[in-house]
């Protein structure tokens, strides 16, 4: 009847290794949500939902570092793939040096975090930083601010600072996708008399899904799991005010609170699965369709 | 039912994907900053050529500021002694103590690490019966200042190496030039502290150079001041510590932190404070823009070798003038050097250990290091310039300890606390918060370490 469908069982030794090697593994992790695992005693005790308490009672702002997390992570799908969006706009046809403006544009996805970090650290320091020297000579010095240890500005600036190095990588694989739309719709619509904003919110956005939805899925577990960039720009400062939750699950680790640790990781994968399972109907949905 | 068998197939992939990203995030965050942050690791290089004892290197980790420039001049001779070479692995300040916990609970820490010692923290802070070799055998112990060996000792064995400072410790160090262009006098009480900065304020310095970026600076300014508090309390510490008072009802600590909090929130610190390194202090000392700072006594001499053109003789010192203190603190715990358990090279580094402990190199350690006046071992000759002398002479009869080496549970905290402060002054957190986190933390660490006063 349908051919096109492999029987299950063809994938049953690909299932077997990703048991074996990443869901036994991750469930095992799970279990040690559930103990008070910790450095100083060798003895692991099982305390039940003890540490998840912990986490949403309140009183060690782990519900902060959870909303903060989601609020990155938000933040970060949505400007990334706008501004990566016109990008490939811009430099999809009809420019110059294209491929030099691709380059450029997509350098500071090369770049390494650390490095990434350390010049900004450096641009955003409120005296001596680029940035404000910047705003002091064109005459916009009221615009200056305390970029990474100001309360209103520290995790915006985070933010900010991982849309400039993530937009360029989101840039490419958008252009990916609009070079694989063909042009005659395009054409045929321009003849129809449609503008240019009509015809990329019809046409090209519309195709473009498959993309954007790659591009979402990404964005979004980079957003979910990211570290590296609030460690090296803040980490977690001023106070607690820009901690996400592997901010946090590192600092328990590094405390030796192995269990509390587990279970604010647990948390996030808890959150990723449920996201992960509404992504995967969506795609698979839009698979049927086609 | 085949469509549903592949859906039900792609769902449990797609979990399984994520599933590994859950558990495995956890270990990748936990090794990031142990590649980013020391650099390269070195152990594994000279493991082939362990037989022939030369040509080993040992790695060696320490917070920035606590290597100095001197015991790196010493490790070079050593080197050339004896073929071992040193690693130094210098890690920013904010970032040591977690990076040293991870490497140490993942047992992948350097050969030699370094500590903060204290009597009570050998234990809950590094686990040194599982983590360090027992040093108490080392000749170098019997001419160790005896007050230093005994924060580096746990269960009566010696387990660091400290080279330090006994007058190492932290006060006001104030430009005199700028206080007498002023007409002022050094403050006595709180109130004339106020008074103080507010007249340099007027005259368009900062009075205040806090560097709070580095997370442990700013703390310096709380715990520093226990023998004030113990003055205050007569008996505080043993209650502290027999758990018989929490901090959090200890008024004149609250009164303390309250009155720090003033101090930022009048812009007596400036507005960079957040922005501030430590390492920077020298530059801004002697810029002139800023009229105080805390700081070790040696402060004034780093700062006329590194700008010749200020002179060490034109700052004073002063005790830390919070809730009224005039009380000298001292601190026998110091930054130390541990031999990880686990190491390689175990008598390579106690060679080490033997080779900086010579008196003649004691001595040149002191003499090339101008943050240092003297030191913590038998038969080196300090030297203290007039206004050090002076110091002492005004502030020395009165003399203790500061809260993180009286208080059980406290110096473990120290980054926790100068996280807190540093809520407070971003407006996120008030000063009894402060204390009542420091109480829950103390509680934590107790029942962790078994202590009886805590069951």
């Amino acid at each position: 009847m349908n051919n096109k469908t492999y029987p299950y069982y063809f994938s049953l030794g690909a299932m077997l290794l990703y048991v074996l090697l990443l869901v036994i593994p991750g469930v095992a992790g799970i279990a040690y949500a559930f103990t008070d695992w910790n450095s100083y005693d060798s003895a692991v005790h099982f305390i039940g939902l003890d540490n998840f308490r912990k986490v949403f009672s309140g009183e060690n702002m782990y519900v902060s570092f959870i909303k903060n997390t989601l609020i990155f992570t938000i933040a970060t799908i949505v400007l990334k793939t706008v501004i990566g969006f016109f990008l490939a706009l811009l430099v999809n046809k009809g420019v110059r040096f294209r491929n030099f403006h691709r380059a450029v544009m997509f350098m500071p996805a090369v770049v390494p975090m650390l490095i990434v970090g350390l010049i900004f650290k450096s641009v955003l320091h409120p005296d001596t930083g680029l940035l404000n020297e910047f705003l002091l000579t064109i005459g916009l010095g009221f615009l200056a601010q305390h970029w990474l240890t100001d309360l209103n500005f520290a995790f915006k600036s985070i933010i900010g600072v991982d849309v400039w190095k993530g937009a360029g990588y989101i840039m490419v694989i958008l252009l990916a996708g609009l070079q694989s739309i063909p042009k005659d719709y395009d054409e045929a619509a321009e003849i129809d008399g449609a503008g240019y904003w009509r015809r990329i919110w019809n046409i090209t956005i519309p195709l473009l899904m498959p993309a954007l939805t790659v591009t979402l899925v990404l964005n979004m577990l980079y957003g979910l799991k990211v570290f590296d960039t609030v460690y090296v720009l803040t980490n977690g400062g001023p106070g607690y005010a820009t901690e996400v939750l592997f901010t946090g699950v590192f600092k328990e680790f590094s405390m030796g609170r192995y269990g509390l640790g587990t279970a604010l990781s647990t948390v996030l994968f808890v959150f990723m699965t449920i996201i992960g399972y509404f992504v995967v109907k969506v795609m698979s949905r839009e698979e049927d369709s086609h | 039912m085949r469509k549903a068998v592949g859906i039900l197939a792609a769902v449990g992939l797609t979990l399984g994907l994520l599933a590994g990203c859950g558990s495995s995030s956890n270990e990748s965050s936990s090794k990031e900053p142990a590649s980013s942050g020391t650099g390269t690791t070195k152990t594994d290089n000279t493991q082939t050529s362990g037989t022939t004892k030369q040509n080993v290197t040992l790695t060696y980790m320490a917070s920035q500021d606590w290597i100095k420039d001197s015991e790196m001049q010493l490790a070079k001779k050593f080197e050339e002694q004896t073929g071992i070479h040193i690693d130094f692995q210098i890690v920013p300040a904010d970032q040591y103590q977690n990076l040293l916990k991870v490497k140490l609970n993942s047992k992948e820490a350097p050969d030699i690490f370094g500590g903060q010692d204290g009597k009570f923290d050998l234990g809950p802070l590094y686990d040194v019966e599982k983590n360090a070799v027992d040093l108490t055998a080392e000749e170098w112990t019997k001419r160790e200042n005896k007050l230093f060996l005994e924060q580096a000792t746990w269960n009566d064995k010696v387990y660091a190496l400290t080279v330090w400072d006994p007058t190492y410790d932290y006060y006001v160090v104030y430009n005199k030039q700028i206080f007498d262009k002023l007409g002022l006098k050094v403050p006595t009480t709180y109130s004339e502290f106020l008074a103080v900065c507010e007249a340099i304020k007027q005259s368009g310095v900062t009075p205040i150079y806090e560097p709070v970026s580095d997370g442990w600076h700013h703390v310096l300014w709380f715990p520093s001041i226990g023998p004030k508090f113990e003055e205050a309390n007569p008996g505080l510490v043993d209650k502290l510590n027999n758990n018989e008072l929490k901090v959090a009802d200890v008024p004149i600590m609250e009164q303390a932190l309250t009155q720090f909090n003033e101090l930022v929130k009048k812009g007596y610190m400036g507005e960079s404070y957040f922005s501030n390194t430590f390492a920077d202090t020298e530059k801004n000392m002697a810029s002139g823009k800023f009229a105080m700072t805390v700081h070790n006594l040696g402060l004034p001499q780093t700062i006329e070798a590194a700008f010749p053109d200020t002179k060490a003789d034109q700052f004073g010192y002063f005790p830390i003038p919070l809730v009224d203190n005039q009380l000298m603190n001292i601190a026998p715990a110091a930054p130390s050097k541990f031999i990880y358990s686990g190491s390689k090279h175990i008598e390579e580094a106690k060679k080490y250990f033997q080779f900086l402990t010579q008196q003649e190199n004691l001595q040149y350690f002191l003499d090339n290091e101008p943050r240092f006046l003297s030191l913590d071992f038998e038969g080196i000759n300090g030297h203290f310039t007039p206004e050090q002398q002076k110091f002492f002479d005004t502030y020395g009869a009165k003399q203790g300890s500061g809260l993180q080496m009286t208080a059980k549970y406290v110096n473990p905290q120290w980054m926790d606390i100068g996280k807190d402060m540093s809520a407070m002054i971003s407006g996120a957190m008030e000063p009894k918060d402060i204390l009542k986190n420091m109480d829950k933390r103390r509680e934590e660490q107790a029942k962790a370490a078994k202590d009886s006063a805590w069951q």
